[in-house]
C-alpha cells in the first residue's frame, strides 16, 4: 500500500515537471498533425485543435509561434481569404521573425480573393 | 626528463578530453539566429509514411528551446505549391534562396536514416535514425550537426529501474503488434538532440 504511493507519487512528478517545463501550450498538436498525416480525413480534426490552442493561449500565455499561420492556411485551403489573412496578420503581429514569409501570403490570399471575385463577376 | 614527457602527455589527455566533449558553438553564436525553417525531411529508409509522420515532432522542441519555428505544414504545402513537393530537391537547394523566399535566419535539414522495425522469435527491436543540420541564411555556412539513433526492443519483464520502465510502458502502449508506432522514438531522438548543455543548440531569444 505504502509502496504504491510512493510509485503514484514520483508518476505524478514526472507527469507536471513535464508540463511545467514547456513554455507554450501546444495542448494535442503533434498527435493531431500526426493523425492527419496518417489519414487526411482527419483534417476537420487538425483544424478544430489549432482553433483550441489558440483559445486557451489567447486567454493565458502566448500562441506557440506558427499556429496562427498554420490555421490561417487552413482558412486559405478552404478558400476563406478574408479569414485567412485575418490569421496570417495575427501570426505577423505576434511573431515579427514571420514577416516576409506572412506577407507573401496576404498578398496570395488577395490575388485569390480578386480572381474568384471576377469569376463571379464573369457568371 | 621522464617528469617533462609525463606532462606533455597529460597535457595531450586533457586537451583531447575538452575537445571532444565540448562542441564549438562559435559559428551559431556569431549567426545568432532567430528564426528556424524545417523544410520537408529527406528520406533514406524504405517506409514512405516517414517524412510526414516525423515532421510532426520537430516543431515543438525546437520552438521550445526559445525559437521561432516556421509552421511545418503550411511551409511543405507552399513549397508543394513552388514545384518543390520532393524533399531531395530542397536540400539540395540554395540556403540563402529559401531563407530569403521565407525571411529566415536558418534552415533545419533533417534526414532519416533509420525507420524500421526488425523482428526476432519473441522480441521486436524497432530504430529510429536521424541527422540534424543547421544551416546559416545568410552564407550557408553549417552551424549546428548532429546524429541521432534511438532503439527499442520490446520486452516483458522490468528492469529495476524505476524510470526506464516507466519509458518503457509509454513506449509499449504506444506500440501495436501489426504497426510499431515510431512517434515515441522520433520524440526521444529529438529530445536528446537538442538537450543544452549538450548536444544541442543553445537557447534562442524567446527562451526565459
Amino acid at each position: 500500500m505504502k509502496r504504491g504511493f510512493f510509485l503514484f507519487f514520483i508518476l505524478s512528478y514526472f507527469v507536471f515537471s513535464g508540463c511545467a517545463s514547456q513554455m507554450y501550450a501546444w495542448k494535442n498538436y503533434e498527435s493531431s498533425l500526426y493523425k492527419y498525416y496518417k489519414d487526411p480525413t482527419q483534417k476537420e480534426r487538425f483544424i478544430k485543435n489549432l482553433e483550441k490552442i489558440i483559445k486557451k493561449s489567447e486567454r493565458k500565455g502566448k500562441v506557440p509561434p506558427g499556429i496562427y499561420a498554420e490555421y490561417g492556411y487552413m482558412l486559405y485551403e478552404s478558400q476563406r481569404y478574408p479569414d485567412a489573412i485575418v490569421y496570417f496578420q495575427k501570426e505577423k503581429n505576434l511573431w515579427p521573425e514571420s514577416q516576409c514569409f506572412m506577407n507573401k501570403m496576404i498578398e496570395n490570399a488577395e490575388r485569390m480573393m480578386d480572381n474568384t471575385f471576377a469569376v463571379v463577376v464573369e457568371e | 626528463m621522464a617528469k617533462r614527457f609525463l606532462i606533455f602527455a597529460l597535457l595531450f589527455f586533457v586537451s583531447g578530453c575538452a575537445t571532444t566533449v565540448k562542441k564549438d558553438y562559435t559559428k551559431f553564436m556569431s549567426a545568432n539566429p532567430r528564426s528556424i525553417l524545417i523544410v520537408p525531411v529527406v528520406n533514406e529508409t524504405v517506409d514512405v509514411d516517414a517524412p510526414d509522420y516525423f515532421l510532426s515532432t520537430i516543431s515543438v522542441p525546437v520552438s521550445e528551446q526559445g525559437y521561432y519555428v516556421f509552421p511545418v505544414h503550411m511551409v511543405k504545402r507552399v513549397l508543394e505549391d513552388d514545384g518543390l513537393s520532393d524533399a531531395d530537391l530542397v536540400h539540395s537547394a540554395s540556403t540563402e534562396k529559401l531563407c530569403e523566399l521565407f525571411g529566415s535566419d536558418a534552415v533545419l535539414y533533417i534526414k532519416i536514416k533509420r525507420w524500421d522495425a526488425q523482428y526476432a522469435l519473441i522480441a521486436t527491436t524497432v530504430t529510429v535514425g536521424l541527422e540534424y543540420i543547421i544551416k546559416d541564411g545568410k552564407t550557408g555556412v553549417v552551424l549546428w550537426q548532429e546524429d541521432s539513433v534511438v532503439r527499442y526492443t520490446s520486452q516483458g519483464a522490468g528492469s529495476g529501474n524505476l524510470l526506464a520502465d516507466v519509458i518503457i510502458v509509454a513506449v509499449n502502449a504506444a506500440m501495436t503488434k501489426a504497426a510499431p508506432n515510431y512517434i515515441p522514438l522520433a520524440k526521444q531522438a529529438n529530445e536528446q538532440v537538442f538537450v543544452y548543455p549538450g548536444p544541442g543548440i543553445p537557447p534562442g531569444p524567446y527562451k526565459k
